[in-house]
């Protein structure tokens, strides 16, 4: 049985945090929630994924996406301070151990003037698909990628899903149908009247 | 006048072969609609007779984007979409998101409700590897195993739906707990929110059931020689490249990777008190990929057979806020599913919605691995090898 983080006192994940860090040259590191984040400079986004894959035991390539962090949002909600917010892209890269628990998101950020990485398909071959992926739909480029094409979209489709200034236009034609056939629940929850009201009470009242 | 010698003339066949067969690459389109895709998959083979050069799967005709569709909607909402991401085993993808939100909530699972978590997830792997094996003998040309196995496969979901209500989508967890089962036939008040009457020994005689059936299985086609001479061999995956693909579950533990999250990984559920092995491949073959399932099926009945005798009485669920509000925090949560790593990235800025949920589906990892895999194999190997990979295009696309 290996340890599991939850189970263990003394925190082993915010020691574990701490190595990975230091062992790929992070700039910052935050382990909460049983989560290992570690933060790399664009530049050493390659360098830091390849020592952690062969110095740090992560040969598992889990999954690569990104964070679109904005001020504007065009559906859901926005950022808790706004004011304080630094727009960006987050790249986000999963690795994690077949050993043992030890896993992290290793996280470089991405100015949104500038929306380049490089690809690491060099070190993961399954990350071809993740990339492609993560271009499409944060309209993000990863530099040396072989084939830099729509993954699930299709060829001419304009824009960028998952960027919040991408708005659903589900939402825009239609309003949102879950609080439609919802009966009133006591003290005034739920029974949608506007789309807002559904977002706000959990729908059917949970 | 030129005299012919029959005898020294060129024997027919000596012609045919001596003109040189011009053969060329053919564009093979496979699907999007075919019975081996498991979905709505297109591969665009690029095949020189039977060798296939290589291939460029298409995917995306399920893209339902529910990374975006997430964003608007409340956690409690959330479960219902999760659940339809690989639809054949529907409960298990719930418990990696619920136990996301419950981690940034800090909220404490009861025990019972736990317990009834692990088996639902455990009949929904059952389920899966059913699936699995009813349909991936039929591929290779069998189609007895489909009967035997899908039959014992509708006393596992008559289960799920007696607790749960739903076969395949059971939207059945809530955050913090299980919602009340159905409670047919309970005679009192509190008992009515619980366990349907009889659940226990339905599940110890399903189980029973499915154990014989694995059996059944092992001699329809384990021992097989069409079924061993079409996947010994066939399709190897050595273990660095099912790492570097991401493939997770039992594709990876075929390939000799001893890891299971339900051992190795974060107690999401109390798999700690049960005993069962991880049944592992040798070679990363076809013939290993079935093998490791098929075990697994069993181990999953002996999990539920423990879970049934040791789960413990107590409240179904914690007390949660009636408006599920979840401080602001990131938390990646992932659970062994049916068909490898589910995980979940849930990112919170304070509100009521996610600011933004990444989705790690297991299929997605284990199909990318196809145009690696596929490259120089032979036309009738490719319909083996993607149905040993076992993946579901809605987990693929999400």
């Amino acid at each position: 049985m290996t340890e599991s983080p939850s189970e263990t006192t003394g925190n082993p994940v915010v020691a574990y945090a701490a190595d990975v860090a230091e062992l790929v040259g992070a700039s910052s590191f935050a382990a909460e929630f049983d989560t290992v984040r570690i933060y790399v400079d664009r530049g050493d986004w390659v360098d830091s994924l390849r020592k952690a894959r062969d110095e740090g035991g992560l040969e598992f390539f889990s999954w690569l996406s990104a964070i679109d962090w904005s001020r504007a949002v065009e559906v859901g909600d926005p950022v808790e301070d706004p004011d304080e917010l630094v727009e960006r892209f987050e790249v986000v890269c999963r690795l994690s151990s077949v050993e043992n628990w030890h896993g992290a998101q290793f996280i470089a950020v991405v100015p949104k003037d500038d929306p380049v990485i490089d690809s690491i398909v060099e070190l993961f071959a399954g990350a071809e698909w993740h990339e492609r992926e993560a271009a499409e739909m944060f309209g993000l480029d990863f530099a040396g990628h072989p084939n830099l094409k729509n993954l699930y979209l299709p060829d001419r489709f304009e824009g960028n899903p998952l960027r919040k200034s991408f708005a659903l236009l589900a939402r825009e034609v239609k309003p949102w149908p879950g609080t439609v056939d919802v009966e009133a629940m006591p003290g005034g929850l739920g029974g949608g009247e506007s789309d807002e009201s559904a977002v706000d009470d959990g729908g059917e009242g949970e | 006048m030129t005299v012919v010698d029959p005898r020294a003339a060129m024997h027919l066949s000596e012609t045919a072969v001596s003109v040189e067969l011009q053969t060329g690459d053919m564009i093979l389109n496979i699907g999007p609609q075919h019975p081996s895709t498991h979905g709505v998959l297109r591969l665009v083979a690029r095949v020189d007779g039977e060798r296939v050069h290589d291939v460029d799967p298409v995917i995306g005709y399920m893209h339902r984007g529910y990374e975006k569709l997430a964003e608007v909607r409340t956690y409690a909402q959330i479960t219902a979409l999760v659940n339809r991401i690989d639809w054949v085993s529907g409960f298990s993808n719930e418990i990696a998101f619920v136990a996301a939100v419950e981690k940034l909530m800090g909220i404490e699972v009861p025990e019972r409700a736990s317990y009834i978590r692990l088996i639902l997830t455990e009949l929904t792997r059952i389920s899966s590897h059913l699936v699995f094996m009813s349909s991936y003998p039929l591929e290779l040309g069998a189609s007895t195993p489909l009967m035997h196995a899908l039959r014992e496969r509708e006393h596992v979901l008559d289960l799920i739906e007696s607790v749960t209500g739903g076969r395949f989508h059971p939207n059945f967890n809530r955050i913090g707990g299980v919602k009340p089962a159905l409670g047919q036939g309970a005679s009192t008040k509190k008992m009515s929110q619980d366990l349907p009457a009889g659940f226990f020994q339905a599940t110890r005689d399903a189980m029973g059931r499915v154990l014989d059936v694995c059996d059944d299985l092992d001699d329809l086609v384990t021992g097989n020689e069409l079924f061993q001479a079409r996947t010994a061999g066939v399709g190897v995956i050595p273990r660095e490249k099912a790492l570097e693909y991401g493939m997770s579950g039992p594709n990876l533990r075929a390939s000799g990777v001893d890891f299971d999250l339900r051992r190795d990984g974060e107690m999401v559920l109390p798999y700690d008190r049960f005993d069962f092995e991880v049944p592992l491949g040798k070679n990363g073959d076809c013939y290993d990929r079935y093998v490791v399932r098929l075990e697994e099926i069993r181990q999953a009945a002996a999990i539920v057979a423990q879970a049934v005798e040791g789960i413990p009485s107590g409240p179904l669920q914690s007390k949660v806020p009636r408006i599920i509000k979840v401080p602001a925090g990131q938390a990646y949560v992932r659970t062994e599913n049916p068909k490898g790593e589910m995980g979940y990235y849930v990112i919170s800025e304070g509100g009521r919605i996610p600011y933004r949920v990444k989705i790690r589906s297991a299929s997605f990892g284990n199909l990318s691995i196809l145009p690696w895999i596929l490259e120089g194999t032979l036309v009738p190997d490719l319909v083996a090898i993607m149905g040993s990979l076992d993946f579901v295009l809605g987990d693929v696309d999400r």
